[in-house]
């Protein structure tokens, strides 16, 4: 008998120990997200990613359904996709496209297999979404586009642009305020891929670009980035162009869960402006 | 009086420069940023740099400059240079171009390239007794039908509500030969036509048909290339032949090589695409031989009418023909 209470004690304290570690791995990755997201410093986080990957991995081999760790490994995978070069961003992101695809899935059965499911059946599943998987949703998709992004030779995924974008006009239907309205600017890079006159809808992404300013208050610089690159250059307003990225340049990067990006985005826009003689 | 001489030539450098230096205005609908726009933007770089800055391009992409129609009145009217166009929109300069857009009359791309290397010098040479200087003539690639419903026979396909591009009466003429009403859209409300069943089929490249996420909406692909399209820089002759004719070498030289790579890898873009729709889920429908042969007695008829109209002489379709004729009687395996 004792044994036996011994034996359900272990079992219990299995389960018990399990949660208390993933809790603590799932704070601690997030702590470390929040640290790398708001670092000024781009290089030291360029080298000192690769460290936390590992540890991340290690994390998940002893919680591999835990939805949190998983949303973690999948951003901090994706982000350092990023910096690196062509070859490993393609690992990289297909590292953190897995892991998101897995957290979906096990949030909710209902988004096991969006990969594979027809378009129309994925579709079906998005318009039964609620508030409740607005994180996990936005985490997928913004996986995603990086996977595709990596993989952009590849008609396989370009072939999925269209279930990235279905992911984001629901999270926006669901609420369009989260991550400062990321869901706004993804939609405003993918409406402005090509011209109108080869199906584009450069004013849709315009609209798009506005909205995810408004609803950043303007501190996230990327979305300047990526209105001028994007819509600027498409509609060729030179004036639009120049003057959305010497904002960037001359704002001050420092904002709450933004500041790496920011310096990233003050980087790219240095490289636009002085390409600008030459594409205008 | 010696610095007085090197100031004097320095001004008359500047200015005989100046005067010799010529910015051609180019544009296309092609997007930038894709690959064809890097390949050409870094052509014309090339250009610059040998001409030590005499020829210049200033390229207006994305469709900026209207449609392939006003680019070239545009070029008419001297503000613009040239245009990388859809080769159907230059008829006006050598109808007989259409030769490779005639319906149903490849049956694989080995045809093509057979066909290619022995007409494509032809239609560069017609296009510039017509006033337009072209260069390496680029693949857009084979146009599918893609449906909702199987299709096999053209009696399937009249019962389709088909799209086809806003102002292509071509296009439309073509469709009308296999009894197809066509509905015509502009290239953005082909999506949104297909979520609402206003069209339930398309014929476009495989490329196409996934980056604009067509195929998202369609089920099948008849495995017959119904039209081979491709595309061509143009020049107006006349802006072309005022450079100095070691700069007219440079950009032809150039300009050949940059069409000639894109030419490639459209065709290799193709086939991946083409595998990608497969295993997003389209399937392909292969019409048995009784159907193959109703569609190419449609195309024929259709072809004989365009000759028969005037709107392509029967001289090159003879051409074309007898090259055909030619490369399927090789040996398999024998493509030269």
């Amino acid at each position: 008998m004792k044994r036996h209470m011994l034996l359900v004690a272990c079992i219990l304290c299995l389960g018990g120990c399990t949660n208390l570690v993933s809790g603590i791995t799932s704070q601690m990755a997030d702590d470390l997200a929040v640290s790398i997201l708001n670092s000024k410093d781009v290089d030291t986080v360029r080298e000192a990613i690769p460290a936390y990957l590992v540890l991340i991995d290690s994390f998940l081999r002893r919680s591999p359904d835990d939805v949190d760790l998983l949303m973690a490994a999948a951003a901090l995978n994706g982000s350092f996709s990023t910096l690196v070069g062509p070859e490993r961003a393609r690992l990289l992101s297909g590292k953190s496209l897995t892991y998101a695809h897995h957290a979906a899935c096990m949030h909710d059965r209902q988004l096991c297999d969006l990969d594979a499911v027809t378009f129309e059946a994925f579709e079906n599943r998005m318009s039964q979404l609620s508030a409740r998987d607005v994180e996990v949703t936005y985490a997928l998709g913004v996986a995603w586009a990086g996977w595709i992004q990596a993989h952009s030779d590849d008609w396989n995924a370009i072939g999925k642009l269209g279930r990235v974008k279905s992911v984001r006009e629901r999270v926006i239907e669901l609420d369009e305020t989260w991550d400062n309205g990321g869901a706004h600017l993804y939609l405003g890079v993918l409406e402005t891929l090509f011209p109108a006159a080869l199906g584009g809808r450069p004013e849709k992404g315009r609209g798009h670009f506005d909205r995810a300013l408004s609803l950043s208050s303007g501190r996230y610089l990327m979305t300047r980035v990526m209105y001028a690159q994007q819509y600027a250059r498409l509609i060729y307003d030179r004036e639009l162009h120049d003057r959305l990225l010497t904002e960037v340049i001359e704002a001050d990067p420092v904002a709450d869960g933004m500041t790496l990006t920011n310096r990233l985005a003050q980087q790219r826009a240095r490289e636009l402006l002085t390409e600008s003689d030459d594409y205008f | 009086m010696t610095k007085l001489l090197s100031i004097l030539s320095m001004v008359l450098l500047f200015t005989a420069t100046s005067a010799l230096a010529k910015t051609f205005k180019v544009a296309t609908l092609l997007p930038d940023g894709s690959s064809w726009m890097k390949k050409v933007r870094s052509g014309t770089r090339e250009i610059e740099q040998q001409s030590n800055g005499r020829i210049k391009f200033k390229i207006r992409a994305g469709g900026t400059q209207g449609t392939d129609q006003v680019v070239l009145s545009k070029i008419k009217r001297g503000q613009l240079h040239g245009g990388a166009l859809a080769a159907g929109s230059l008829t006006r300069f050598f109808p007989d171009l259409q030769v490779y857009n005639l319906p149903l009359t490849f049956a694989s791309y080995a045809e093509v390239d057979y066909v290619r290397r022995r007409m494509d010098q032809t239609i560069i040479d017609g296009l510039r007794d017509g006033g337009m200087v072209s260069f390496h003539l680029a693949e857009t690639g084979f146009a599918y039908l893609m449906s909702t419903k199987p299709v096999q026979s053209v009696d399937d396909v009249r019962k389709l509500r088909a799209w086809i591009p806003d102002g292509d009466p071509i296009a439309a003429e073509l469709l009308k030969s296999f009894g197809v009403s066509p509905i015509p859209l502009h290239l953005v409300d082909v999506l949104p036509g297909l979520q609402t069943g206003l069209i339930d089929a398309v014929a476009a490249p495989p490329v196409v048909a996934l980056a604009l996420q067509w195929h998202n909406q369609l089920e099948y692909l008849l495995d017959v290339p119904l039209i081979y399209v491709y595309s061509a820089m143009a020049m107006d002759e006349r802006s072309f032949a005022g450079m100095a004719e070691e700069d007219q070498r440079l950009v032809q030289a150039s300009m050949d090589d940059v069409f000639e790579q894109i030419d490639r890898e459209n065709r290799t873009d193709n086939q991946k695409a083409f595998d990608a729709l497969l295993s997003q889920g389209i399937k392909v429908v292969k019409p048995g031989p009784d159907e193959l042969a109703g569609w190419q007695d449609r195309a024929r008829k259709s072809i004989d009418d365009l000759v028969r109209s005037g709107e392509i002489s029967a001289g090159v379709v003879e051409t074309l023909d007898g090259h055909l004729r030619s490369f399927r009687a090789l040996p398999a395996g024998n493509s030269d």
